[in-house]
């Protein structure tokens, strides 16, 4: 019976992590279909450019909004050198109008797109905001995790997006390709476990 | 450290605060102090709850978490674990006294966050809120990532007790 029990409690341990994520550090990714605020579709393809950088982002996360300065840095110093930049609200409780409004109030220079149902989030294993993905000219994602190691920008050891970038336009592998930060859940919706 | 240790060292320390009316501060825990509080917590079900002041989620959740903990008190422990910036510690320790959050409180102060996620759970992103159950031997048995369900969370409970 105790034997029955333990493996029961396994599986919800299990059970409770499980995702359907479909995309991992080394994975080539397909296109897929976002959708920009005034609700038309936005193919991945025609947004990426020889290094591109994903990010989940919200609106009501503090720890998100403790970045909107060090993201506009990381586009001003990282789009001159043909990294395009594509910011992602996966946030069910967060609707378009709130993320323009926003965007414009925090004078983001990239665009943010709405991810509905959260589908891109879940095919990237997205659960946190912010959290970032580097993607190389070949659709390879070459780097996942935070923007740097501290939410206080007074205290950042580690930048650790932009060691990644460099690395990547340079044509190496970043010193760390997965890093993890404390961070906000992204608000999904529910969806029937397969 | 056992756990009375534990507990004893902290009530001393946070003795002169209390007098003062101050709210206990937090004590600061990193990877190794973690798997010591893990162990000496062996004999009971524990339940670790990581949590953060700008964490909305956290913060509905936290009363409802003493609430079920107190409510198995004889075999159950509470340990809350504030993802908090130093500078944001007496704001954290003031919530936990609100919330009548069993002593010791603890913050965690890791050198490297991404160690510090990975060692508790290696699968866990650093999202919040966070609660990881423990069995009587010490085991992860469950974890809740995000909003916690509180009638899974007490039948994760029961099950422990039961096996």
């Amino acid at each position: 019976m105790k034997v029955v029990s333990f493996l029961f409690s396994a599986l919800l341990a299990a059970s409770s992590l499980v995702s359907a994520q479909e995309f991992h550090v080394g994975s080539t990714l397909p296109d897929f279909t976002l959708q920009q605020l005034n609700g038309s579709p936005a193919q991945f393809s025609s947004l990426k450019g020889p290094v591109t950088v994903v990010m989940f982002i919200s609106v009501q996360c503090p720890v998100s909004n403790s970045y909107n300065e060090r993201m506009n840095a990381l586009y001003q110093d990282y789009s001159p050198k043909g990294v395009r930049f594509v910011a992602i609200n996966a946030n069910r409780t967060e609707p378009a109008d709130a993320v323009a409004q926003h965007a414009r109030e925090h004078n983001f220079q990239f665009a943010v797109y709405k991810d509905p149902d959260n589908a891109m989030a879940d095919r990237f294993g997205a659960s946190v905001t912010p959290e970032t993905y580097v993607i190389d000219s070949r659709g390879m994602i070459r780097y996942h995790g935070s923007i740097d190691d501290s939410q206080n920008a007074s205290r950042v050891n580690r930048n650790r997006l932009r060691l990644a970038l460099d690395a990547v336009l340079a044509g190496q592998t970043p010193p760390q390709t997965e890093t993890k930060a404390f961070g906000c859940t992204i608000k999904k919706v529910q969806k029937a476990t397969p | 450290m056992t756990r009375r240790d534990c507990v004893l060292r902290v009530v001393s320390a946070f003795s002169a605060a209390e007098l003062l009316g101050a709210a206990s501060p937090l004590t600061p825990v990193d990877q190794a102090g973690f798997r010591e509080l893990v162990t000496s917590h062996k004999g009971r079900i524990l339940l670790v709850d990581f949590w953060a002041t700008w964490c909305a989620p956290c913060r509905e959740e936290m009363p409802k978490l003493v609430s079920l903990a107190g409510r198995y008190a004889k075999q159950v422990d509470l340990l809350t674990i504030s993802c908090d910036e130093p500078e944001a510690a007496v704001k954290a320790a003031a919530f936990v006294d609100q919330n009548h959050a069993l002593s010791p409180r603890f913050i965690r102060q890791a050198k490297d966050d991404d160690a510090f996620i990975n060692s508790i759970d290696p699968k866990w992103s650093g999202a919040l809120p966070a609660l990881f159950v423990f069995d009587r031997n010490g085991r992860q048995a469950q974890s809740f990532i995000g909003e916690t369900n509180m009638g899974q969370l007490e039948a994760a409970i029961k099950r422990l007790l039961n096996a």
